[in-house]
């Protein structure tokens, strides 16, 4: 049986100048699954995101969504096939009401899920809040809302617990492991924070250098010496 | 009944009208009506102004290239008699926005100065037509136009006497405030604000990006050419000046003293300009002068202009009062 790939990356390749940020990468994440994408900074994991998302220009390969071609698609044709993401660096609009903007969301999605996605991040309190002025840790949750609103079949989280804590990373970590079997959402999850990784990911692919330097499961991961060596380090 | 914020703003608008209605009932002089006319229109071409800075969060300096296309389509349509003067009109507001949507499709994708230097070409451009194509323009001179007695049968002079050209501009500025309200409390409103905010954001929730903000340029030339419009009623007279960028530069002035962000702002500061220039012109001839030091004391001690900082009063006495 062929196995059904929600999101596939091949022989993905894009360089800045001399510098090869990915070198003919190959990712293939199946359908449902969680997938962790770790590696060094400068591995290439938020190129090889905005790739997949199509926020990059100047890069060669082919990427799949549910087996079609969609590197030729724009980032709105991406997101209405159902491909969403959240970025590094909290990316939402700051001067409109958090409610606001999630309706503005819902409005371009098939699914008008506001009150569900604001009751599962725990936004409810804050829809008529600014977004400027809520808290850091809500910025990102909201952040997150803006993606997961309209049910996106794949997720494609770039840190999404930068600057959290770490009770507030691990209860995003619970969050999004119990949402993606809910909604039936394929999430592939750069991170650098190892318990959030280890503990909702099915599978790790750690890039370094812009190469897939391995794949398998947390365990597999672990028992790398090459991975141990180049970036786990005491997390292992 | 319960007094919701659409009901609200209608009541203002109804308010507005009628007030706006009532003052050439107890000002006389036609020195102040033709004062308070010309304020009105300016306040229409920098709500213009304010709307692109508001919605689109990008400075023009070229606006009045709208308002000078604007007022040499009727111009040129009457000059040549080419065609009716209601034909004229209509196209005089066709034109202009047409133009900046198609020049919006390429130019609101260019961030920050070099879009406001782009504007300030484009309107240059359009300056120095007026000034080289002399056959057809009257050059520097510009010409004097014979309105026919009716317009959309409406006396030609009611646009023209102080008293009821001030009625007409105070309904056109009061009912598009109005509706530029409802628009921006509209989804669409909503949306480029959005987009204003954070565009990179608005285009991963799927959204295209280009053609709201276009759609934003095109209302604000609309807006732009609605003022001139105005203004050749009013003057019945048209010369490259109605395209140079000082005008453009005035109309941003207005926006800043009035405040960007507040709807009502760019027309307050219109008012504020207006006046302020009079007075300061009967003083002293460096009136420019005396503007320049306004506008950096109100953008360093009020950067919201005065209507940000009017709002900020009201909130802080509402605060007052629920505080007993």
């Amino acid at each position: 049986m062929v196995e059904d790939f929600a999101v596939q990356g091949i022989d993905i390749i894009r360089r800045f100048g001399g510098f090869s940020a990915l070198d003919t990468v190959q990712i293939a994440v199946p359908t449902g699954e969680i997938r962790g994408l770790i590696g060094p900074n400068g591995a290439g994991k938020s190129t090889l995101i905005d790739v997949l998302s199509g926020r990059a220009d100047d890069w060669s390969g082919r990427v799949l969504f549910h087996g079609r071609d969609i590197g030729g698609l724009s980032v709105q044709e991406r997101r209405s096939l159902g491909l969403a993401r959240s970025f590094q660096r909290t990316n939402i609009f700051p001067d409109l009401g958090v409610g606001e903007q999630l309706e503005i969301a819902a409005r371009k999605a098939e699914i008008r899920n506001v009150d569900e996605v604001a009751a599962e991040l725990g936004l409810r309190d804050l829809i008529g809040a600014r977004a400027a002025d809520i808290g850091y840790g809500d910025q990102r949750r909201l952040d997150l809302a803006l993606a997961l609103i309209g049910r996106p079949k794949v997720l494609l989280l770039d840190e999404p617990a930068a600057g959290l804590s770490m009770g507030e990373s691990l209860t995003l970590a619970r969050l999004l492991k119990d949402l993606a079997a809910r909604w039936k959402v394929t999430v592939l999850l750069v991170e650098h924070d190892m318990d959030v990784v280890f503990s909702i990911c099915d599978r790790i692919t750690v890039l370094h250098l812009g190469k897939v330097l391995a794949e398998g499961t947390a365990e597999e991961i672990r028992s790398i010496p090459e991975v141990v060596k180049a970036y786990l380090g005491s997390a292992a | 009944m319960k007094l919701t914020p659409n009901l609200a703003a209608f009541l203002l608008l109804v308010a507005a009208l009628a007030a706006g209605g009532l003052v050439p009932v107890f000002v006389a002089s036609a020195l102040v009506m033709t004062l308070l006319t010309q304020a009105a229109i300016s306040a229409v071409l920098a709500t213009g102004v304010g709307i692109l800075l508001r919605q689109n969060g990008v400075v023009s300096f070229g606006h009045a290239a709208y308002f000078g296309i604007a007022c040499y389509t009727i111009g040129l349509a009457l000059r040549h008699k080419v065609m009716a003067t209601e034909t004229a009109i209509i196209l005089a507001l066709v034109i202009p926005t047409a133009l900046a949507f198609l020049l919006g499709l390429v130019i609101v994708r260019i961030p920050g100065v070099a879009f406001s230097m782009l504007t300030l070409a484009v309107g240059q451009a359009f300056h120095e037509f007026a000034l080289k194509a002399r056959p057809i323009t009257g050059g520097e001179d510009g010409f004097t136009l014979a309105f026919p007695r009716e317009i959309f049968g409406i006396a030609t002079a009611t646009f023209q006497r102080p008293h009821s050209a001030w009625v007409v501009s105070w309904i056109m500025l009061v009912v598009l405030l109005y509706l530029l309200h409802r628009m921006i409390k509209s989804p669409f409103g909503r949306l480029t604000a959005a987009i204003r905010e954070n565009e990179e954001r608005a285009r991963f929730i799927g959204y295209e990006t280009v053609v709201p903000r276009a759609l934003i340029y095109a209302l604000s030339a609309l807006i732009a050419a609605i003022a001139g419009v105005l203004f050749i009623l009013y003057n019945a007279f048209v010369s490259p000046e109605t395209l140079f960028w000082v005008l453009s530069g005035e109309a941003l002035i207005m926006c800043i003293v009035g405040g960007p962000r507040l709807l009502l702002g760019p027309a307050l500061g219109a008012v504020v300009f207006f006046f302020f220039k009079d007075v300061m012109g009967d003083i002293t001839v460096h009136w420019q002068g005396a503007i320049g030091i306004t506008l950096i004391v109100v953008t360093v001690l009020l950067p919201q202009g005065l209507g940000g900082a009017l709002v900020k009063l009201g909130a802080r006495w509402r605060a007052g009062g629920a505080g007993g």
